[in-house]
């Protein structure tokens, strides 16, 4: 890919993760009428709406305010949080790094599980199996996570007690405890994107299979063999990428329901938290990490395959 | 509408759809008149009673019964994420038809714009959206909405540069027609069909999103029988009521099922070069 | 001497939700080794389907009814699946339509045509190569060495085709099936493919079966050629007999419809009065991005004339800017210069009044597209007359004027055929009373006979009305028929622009020159 191109992506980013911060800005601080009173409830008294009016900055006009928290923010401080007093940003990014753990585990699930069976489906179409997996897949995209997460808690560590029901232990400290306190979330936010790619990659196989360029490497007479491998897969493989870096959108709205019933101290919980206590900062700042880390995971997808297809080598 | 109605319950999709279509629409009609109990009505004596004769799916914890609170519930969920749908494909829908009739830059940097939007997960939106509104099914459905509105933005600017770029659409420009009749009579009936089938399969995404959003308490709230916030009471006696998460669970599964089946099968029926 | 490919008897159907439906009705054909058999049909004849059958890559709903297909003395039908794809590439070649699509987009080149060469000449990877190399360089192709490790999207049709043609004579297969391999490529490209079939043919003593739509085309490249329709063989004759002696009487309109410049169907000359005047046209498509600029101006300067009740004819290949002209002088795309209509001057679209609107119509060349699928006919012919003066009654004097029954004005356009499609449009066009008709190249995804049909109603009317057309096509030969003058187009310039008389004459234009030579005039 040129450099003009990979200039133009970053721009991009930039631009998109700026008109991020606007919104998630715009919608904590200048949306609500008076966010003093929404933060500090029915009975805070006139002096204590005072100081916080000015400690925050309302009184000036919105886009000062904007600079001003905008400003901090690119240099890594988000402010100090309204419960604990502690910085902010610290405490959002080492929460983030434990969501990631869920996260990345999640996407490796998948990829072992969905990909595969997203292309049997699609080889073996109509038939049977392809029948079954299309089904299970409606079935996964239909029920929301924590109807999943519930079901699942319910099954495997109520009634089979396999699992621990919620909690998180670092597995750096203890492997196995960790492990078996992630399992139930990760098998939980696995089980909606493995739907969801096993979907796409079926639908992507059977495009793939159906095209002009697999019927033509058949009739060269090369076994099937290698038209399955050396041709269609290759293809139908191509959009994985960009089809995880999609569900990272999934990921990180579940993430928030999964780490609430998981009782898993990532950033999802965080920001619920941040939210019934309407610590202003906190909510911020956890909106903005998760939806730049979306923007970011999305960038490097493109990259990754501009890299990869032939076809995308200028712009 | 007949015959579409013929053609769509014709194919697996479009009939298994309909009809659970129908169960959900029952239940959010007639509901109330079909529930046996009052939903609220606590009886501390059929605690967690199992399915059976006197409640047919069962009691949860106060004693209420399941079924009772189903039918009612269907009320809370259901009729909110079709008017959130509707709602935000309507403004999504302005958005990108505007785009794509204005084209080059403005078009460019619209949807850019669009894009950066969409950047935010959906349920982080709405959270952060009812968060500043308030909690409550209102605010709830107003906060779905505007997170769906880009996502229908998209589609609906791709269906538009699409049709736009016909012939027929050539033609009537090379005629002199006015842009209202263009955009209304010759457009906006070809970008009908997709719009409609995107958004009847986002109807299923709404319901999701709605009982959850109840369920982490921001959305409907108590005593209201939304389903989400049955499945977050039910959460706590799991161990002794399973009944009390699993109907509500199915419950939700069916109405989103039902939504994601009609569209699929829409997508089909919809086509009117099918019939030749 | 066993023939290279028979085929006996052979029945074929499609099982459809309405039934059985049979495409292909007790077909016998045989190619001596060494043979070109061409294999001409419209659409719906049945023609590919045969390919299809040999390959043996028939649809699920394909059923055999009976009859045999033998390669050499190998029966295909009884092959299975291993044994199938010996056969394949090894002793039974195909060359497709669309060479775009039929390459691997990621891939090198060089690695689709080896893989081939390793499975059927038994070469080690090595030599594959060198194989591989010397044969791009046999089919004419510049550095074949860099073409082996480019991408197909890097090369253009014509290469495409060369190197698919490579591949399928470079396993010295005993027979290759040729479908339709230049309908995709501009007409001179698809002439120098023609010229490299006859050479390779030469030097390889292949036997091929050469399907096609285009019978001309056909007589230049096959010994003998045999005609279907609808599924039936109706003749097999001699390449040389069968334009000059047609037996069948489908063959006999067949012939009819193909279009020679000889046949001249215009016999009157305009008069000299200018009804149009465009100069400097120069046609701007694209509007920049945020980031990109505009992409360049695809018509340079043009410009031309056009008299009351004249045929001006527009030729020129793909990319060539003719549809940018006629889209300019409609108003659908930004262009600099001038236009003066009707003592008007006209300098983009917003200066293009009613009264220029209802005197300029346009038909536009995809039938599919220029219907609004969810308008019934009597709507889309409504418009015109609203807009232009008329009333609803002339709508059955519409579809009659183009041959339509009036009880089509209550149908879909997807009940109507490509051929009636083109009439409604036409009838829509014609509906204005216009001056002057734009036909941006309205046969093109025609058949050859429903062409001819749609010239001689477009003649009719003409002689009707006295409407003045601009004809757009890159057909010469069927340009040369109808028009009185003829600008010749190339990459955004009008290289010539000359009487139709003029066109034997010795100071014509040297792409002129190579257009009228790749136009395949019929043998006989």
């Amino acid at each position: 890919m040129s450099l003009a191109w990979l200039i133009r992506r970053l721009l991009l980013m930039a631009y998109t993760v700026i008109v991020v911060s606007i919104l998630v800005f715009a919608i904590t601080q200048i949306l609500p009428a008076d966010a003093a009173q929404s933060l500090l409830g029915e009975n805070a008294t006139p002096e204590a709406l005072a100081a916080l009016r000015a400690k925050l900055g309302l009184g000036d006009p919105a886009w000062l305010q904007y600079a001003h928290w905008a400003s901090h923010v690119v240099t890594g401080d988000f402010g100090v949080s309204m419960c604990t007093s502690q910085p902010v940003g610290p405490e959002m990014l080492a929460a983030l790094s434990r969501s990631l753990l869920v996260a990345v585990s999640s996407i490796l699930l998948t990829l072992a599980v969905a990909v595969p069976l997203g292309v049997v489906a699609a080889l073996r179409q109509g038939k049977f199996t392809d029948t079954g997996v299309s089904l299970v897949a409606y079935l996964g995209v239909s029920l929301p996570e924590f109807v999943t997460a519930t079901l699942l808690a319910l099954l495997l560590a109520d009634t089979l007690h396999l699992l621990p029901a919620t909690g998180y232990v670092s597995p750096l400290e203890d492997f196995i405890g960790g492990v078996r306190h992630l399992a139930l979330p990760v098998l939980t936010v696995s089980v909606i994107l493995i739907a969801h790619v096993m979907r796409m990659m079926r639908s992507e196989t059977l495009d793939v299979l159906k095209s002009d360029y697999i019927r033509a490497a058949r009739l060269k007479g090369l076994p099937e063999r290698t038209v399955l491998f050396r041709h269609a897969l290759r293809n139908a493989l191509l959009p994985v990428v960009t089809i995880i870096a999609l569900d990272v959108g999934y990921l990180l709205g579940g993430i928030i329901v999964i780490e609430e019933i998981f009782a898993i101290p990532g950033i999802g919980r965080a920001l619920m938290v941040a939210i019934t206590a309407r610590d202003l900062p906190s909510i911020q700042a956890g909106a903005l990490i998760m939806a730049a880390t979306y923007v970011l995971t999305n960038t490097l997808a493109d990259m990754a395959y501009a890299l990869l297809d032939p076809r995308i080598r200028y712009d | 509408m007949t015959e579409l109605l013929t053609r769509l319950i014709r194919k697996p999709q479009g009939f298994v759809g309909l009809s659970l279509l129908a169960l959900v629409a029952l239940a959010c009609l007639f509901g109330p008149a079909l529930a046996p109990y009052a939903p609220e009505k606590i009886n501390f004596l059929g605690r967690f009673r199992a399915p059976g004769w006197q409640n047919w799916l069962g009691a949860d914890q106060f004693g209420r019964d399941i079924f009772s609170r189903l039918m009612v519930g269907a009320r809370s969920t259901v009729p909110m994420a079709l008017i959130a749908t509707f709602a935000g494909s309507a403004v999504g829908a302005i958005i990108g038809v505007g785009s794509a009739y204005f084209g080059g830059r403005a078009d460019e940097a619209i949807m850019r714009t669009n894009d950066a939007v969409m950047a935010i997960p959906g349920l982080l939106m709405a959270l952060l959206l009812v968060s500043t509104l308030g909690n409550g099914a209102g605010n709830a459905a107003i906060a779905i909405a505007i997170a769906f509105a880009p996502g229908m933005a998209r589609v609906t600017r791709s269906v538009a540069l699409n049709v736009r770029n016909q012939d027929y659409v050539k033609a009537a420009i090379a005629r002199g027609e006015g842009a209202l009749w263009i955009i209304f009579r010759e457009m906006l009936p070809n970008v009908m069909a997709p719009i409609v089938i995107e958004s009847t399969i986002r109807v299923s995404f709404a319901v999701m999103l709605f009982a959850t959003l109840s369920f982490l308490g921001v959305g409907a709230q108590p005593p209201a029988s939304e389903w989400g916030l049955m499945v977050a009471d039910a959460r706590q006696y799991m161990y002794q009521a399973p009944w009390a998460l699993i109907a509500p669970s199915v419950a939700i599964a069916v109405a989103a099922i039902a939504f994601n089946l009609i569209g699929d099968g829409l997508r089909d029926a919809l086509n009117p070069k099918d019939e030749r | 001497m066993t023939a290279a490919l028979s085929i006996r008897n052979y029945s074929l159907d499609y099982v459809t939700s309405a039934g059985p439906v049979r495409v292909l009705h007790d077909i016998s054909l045989e190619i001596a080794p060494g043979e070109v058999l061409g294999l001409v049909g419209e659409s719906g004849s049945g023609k590919s389907s045969l390919a299809w059958a040999l390959m043996r890559h028939l649809p699920a709903n394909a059923r055999e009814v009976e009859g045999s297909l033998q390669l050499g003395n190998v029966d295909l039908q009884r092959l299975g699946p291993r044994e199938l794809t010996r056969i394949r590439g090894r002793r039974l070649g195909m060359v497709f339509q669309d060479p775009s699509t039929s390459l691997n987009p990621t891939l090198a080149i060089g690695s689709q045509i080896t893989e081939a060469l390793i499975r059927h000449r038994d070469l080690k990877p090595r030599d594959a190569d060198a194989l591989a190399i010397e044969l791009l360089g046999h089919v004419d192709l510049n550095n074949p060495a860099a073409i082996m490790r480019r991408y197909p999207h890097e090369i253009s049709g014509g290469e495409k085709q060369r190197v698919v043609i490579a591949t399928a004579f470079g396993c010295r297969p005993d027979v290759i099936l040729f479908d339709e391999p230049t309908t995709a490529l501009d007409v001179i490209t698809g002439a120098r493919i023609l010229e490299l079939f006859a050479r390779l043919r030469q030097e390889t003593g292949v036997a091929a079966l050469y399907i096609s739509h285009d019978l001309a085309l056909v007589t230049r490249v096959a010994d003998r050629v045999a005609v279907l329709k609808r599924g039936r063989l109706v003749e097999q004759a001699p390449a040389a007999e069968i334009f000059r002696a047609p037996r069948h009487s489908d063959t006999q309109a067949l012939v009819a419809a193909v279009p020679r410049p000889e046949h001249r169907l215009v016999h009157d000359s305009p008069g000299d009065d200018v009804l149009l005047t465009a100069s400097d046209i120069e046609v701007h498509y694209g509007n920049p991005g945020l980031f990109r600029r505009a992409p360049p101006a695809a018509t340079k300067k043009i410009g031309l004339n056009v008299r009351a009740g004249e045929i001006l004819g527009l030729v020129g290949e793909s990319g060539s800017g003719k549809s940018s002209m006629a889209r300019a002088l409609t108003g659908l795309a930004h262009f600099s210069g001038r236009i003066s209509f009707d003592n008007q001057v006209i300098h983009g679209a917003r200066d293009m009044n009613a009264a220029y609107r209802r005197d300029v119509q346009i038909v536009f060349q995809h039938p599919d597209s220029s219907l609004n699928p969810r308008h019934r006919i009597d709507e889309i012919l409504s418009r015109p007359l609203k807009l232009y003066g008329g009333s609803l009654p002339d709508i059955p004097r519409l579809l009659d004027q183009v041959r339509l029954p009036s009880s089509y004005a209550g149908r879909w356009p997807h009940q109507l055929s490509g051929g009636e499609k083109q009439r409604v449009a036409i009838a829509r066009a014609f509906a204005a009373r216009p001056k002057l008709v734009i036909c941006d190249e309205i046969t093109a995804p025609l058949d050859v006979s429903v062409q001819a049909q749609i010239i001689e109603l477009l003649l009719a009317l003409r002689a009707e009305t006295g409407t003045a057309f601009v004809f757009i096509t890159h057909d010469l030969n069927l340009i040369r028929q109808i028009a009185h003058r003829i600008g010749v187009m190339r990459r955004g310039e009008m290289v010539d622009l000359l009487p139709v008389e003029d066109f034997d004459a010795n100071h014509i234009h040297s792409y002129t020159r190579e257009l009228m030579a790749a136009s395949p005039v019929p043998v006989g």
